[in-house]
């Protein structure tokens, strides 16, 4: 059967003790809608509705799921229920809260709260002047609260990227969409379908799956950091692995932003995973650290660079060194 | 059911126990449980009384022969012996609340389900390693898992005796439920408090527990811990059970064991999957899953929604 795209619950229709008002996202796995609850709050609802197994029709409520169909439709379901499970235990401002869970219609629901803003990613596209040093350290430190607070029960988070990260109209970010988390110590529940976005996907990722740890959300940080100042994903890790293109922040941004800050990212961004800093902690404290001012490229940095050239090449030529 | 258990308790160097620890069992649950006492003026053992005595009673109304709801009920056990040490303070009139670790694990259907709020810990051993224990509600318990210290640096840490979360405190404590853990024959189950773990790495008890004699075993480590310990050694408590069944998939059948002796000589059996997929080996959920799952999600919700 093609795929194809799901309707949503028409606006007005009363799901359980919620009053859907409108769709606010479409994805392979899910649709989300603005809704009120009983006391006028705005709340998320996140429904499950894998577009490849279950079919809501025009006008229909209950989506339609074939015999053939239910089997990995539930198994789906079992990932749905991951998330809600990781979210229920979490409770920090950086963290999306979710407030309720039920099923209906065939399916099963979560409501999280919804709060004024947009994604990091519709953000960073929009406001490109507002990208400065005090805003990446501001925002990131935030974020890291929260980061750090899903480490501290053992969840991961796998799945970081600009999209994932909401802003708050006052600039305070808030971890969501925890489809990918998944409980690291707990050995007895099988891999699951490893899911990931290029660009922001550690290389553990891909091929060592046993070695992802609290370092593989922190290089998904360090490419989203990567990601405001370039406004573009940064290259795929599996294919840096093979040839690496990859500009260290370093190198692309010298000046414009503290060397500090960029070797921070660039740190993140290492391939090898144990190269990067090993907990939040340690990259909060990075980011934290007094900032010293960027250096503009004057003409003392560039003779100094010119100078170290010229070792190298003078090196390379088999003089004795720079004159 | 079928297993073996030994529990003791030894005061170590200290001039009174404050260590409490209790199991009992109906023909289909078995429930260990151990606390460790806080607090000054021999309150510290009271609180620990308190909380020993308001589970095996719960267990003893509940257990008729199974617990209906493992986790609740060990949850709803555990606020309500903290809100007994409350009402103790306050009939008391003491001016420091006394307060208490706990652990508890109840075994039915051979699966383990556990609870615990501070630095007394659980085991679960299966051929001589580790397969999971609880994580201390401690300081250096975060500071180890933020990376600041090392499992070895956190136990000499000034600090390594804070606990965030107990019973009996001024704040609700923390109450961490484990996940239904199915066990094998040959599993040790070990629940234990400060006093002893923090003689022992994990694999050290691990080794020391593997051996099959438990009713020789335990009573040497203690003493081993004994002589290992300090002069101001902490009261060493364990209660341990080796599990003798198997857990078995519900819906295989009533018993699955095979009793081979009434089996005529020359008669072979043979179970052979047919070529290809056996569709049950698909993960499925079950209604009742679903159903679990969600009050799962919601309790949790409904707990950290305070």
């Amino acid at each position: 059967m093609a795929q194809q795209a799901n309707h949503a619950l028409p606006a007005g229709y009363q799901l359980d003790e919620y009053h859907i008002e409108h769709q606010l996202s479409l994805g392979g796995f899910s649709i989300v809608y603005l809704a009120t609850d009983r006391e006028g709050q705005f709340v998320a609802i996140k429904e499950y509705l894998p577009n490849s197994l279950a079919l809501r029709g025009e006008g229909d409520i209950k989506p339609v799921i074939t015999d053939d169909h239910m089997p990995a439709f539930r198994y789906g379901m079992k990932c749905f229920f991951e998330e809600g499970r990781a979210l229920a235990k979490l409770s920090h401002p950086n963290v999306i809260r979710v407030l309720n869970f039920f099923r209906a219609n065939n399916t099963v629901y979560m409501v999280m709260e919804y709060e004024h803003g947009r994604t990091l990613q519709e953000f960073i596209q929009k406001n490109r002047a507002v990208i400065t040093e005090n805003f990446m350290r501001n925002v990131f430190t935030k974020l890291l609260n929260g980061l750090r607070e899903v480490h501290s029960h053992k969840l991961l988070h796998l799945d970081l990227k600009p999209s994932n990260i909401y802003m708050r109209n006052d600039y305070t970010p808030v971890l969501i969409d925890f489809g990918a988390a998944r409980q690291t110590l707990a050995s007895d529940t099988p891999m699951l379908k490893p899911m990931y976005t290029p660009g922001f996907a550690s290389p553990e990722h891909y091929h060592q799956r046993e070695l992802l740890g609290p370092w593989s959300d922190i290089y998904s940080v360090g490419a989203s950091m990567y990601a405001c100042l370039a406004a573009s994903a940064p290259q795929a890790a599996d294919s840096r692995a093979e040839k690496d293109r990859l500009v260290p922040a370093m190198v692309r941004w010298e000046g414009q932003y503290s060397d500090q800050l960029l070797e921070t990212i660039d740190w993140c961004l290492c391939l090898n995973h144990l190269y990067r800093p090993q907990s939040v902690f340690a990259l909060q404290k990075a980011l934290t650290e007094p900032v010293e001012k960027p250096r503009p490229p004057i003409a003392a940095a560039a003779t100094n660079k010119k100078t170290w050239l010229d070792h190298v090449v003078g090196k390379l030529k088999g003089k004795a060194g720079p004159k | 059911m079928k297993f073996t258990i030994y529990q003791e308790s030894r005061p170590g160097k200290r001039p009174n126990n404050e260590d409490r620890l209790a199991h009992c069992y109906s023909r289909d649950a078995l429930m260990m449980v151990i606390a460790d006492g806080m607090g000054g003026h021999y309150y510290g053992e009271i609180a620990a009384q308190i909380a020993v005595q308001g589970l095996t009673e719960a267990f003893q109304r509940e257990a008729n022969p199974k617990i209906h709801d493992p986790f609740s009920f060990l949850n709803r056990a555990m606020l309500n012996a903290h809100r007994a040490i409350l009402d103790f303070t306050e009939a008391h009139k003491l001016d420091d609340s006394p307060r208490t670790t706990c652990v508890a694990c109840l075994i039915q259907d051979s699966i383990g389900y556990w609870a615990h709020a501070g630095d007394s810990r659980l085991y679960v051993i299966r051929g001589g390693k580790v397969l999971t224990r609880t994580r201390d509600h401690s300081r250096v318990q975060l500071l180890i898992d933020q990376g600041v210290i090392s499992e070895a640096q956190a136990a000499f840490h000034p600090d390594r005796n804070k606990v965030y979360s107990c019973l009996g405190g001024r704040q609700e404590p923390e109450i961490e439920l484990s996940r239904k853990t199915p066990l094998e024959a040959g599993d040790v189950v070990a629940l234990c408090t400060d006093g002893l773990w923090g003689l022992y790495p994990d694999d050290l008890l691990a080794t020391a527990l593997k051996r099959e004699n438990l009713m020789k075993v335990v009573p040497d480590l203690l003493d081993q811990a004994d002589a290992r310990s300090g002069p101001n050694a902490d009261n060493l408590s364990i209660v341990a059970v080796r599990w003798e069944d198997s857990y078995v998939e519900p819906g295989s059948g009533a018993s699955s064991a095979v009793h081979t002796r009434t089996m005529p000589l020359g008669a072979i059996t043979t179970k052979l999957d047919e070529f290809g997929r056996n569709p049950k080996y698909k993960t499925e959920l079950t209604e009742d899953e679903i159903e679990r799952a969600i009050q799962e999600i919601r309790s949790t919700i409904q707990k950290f929604s305070k």
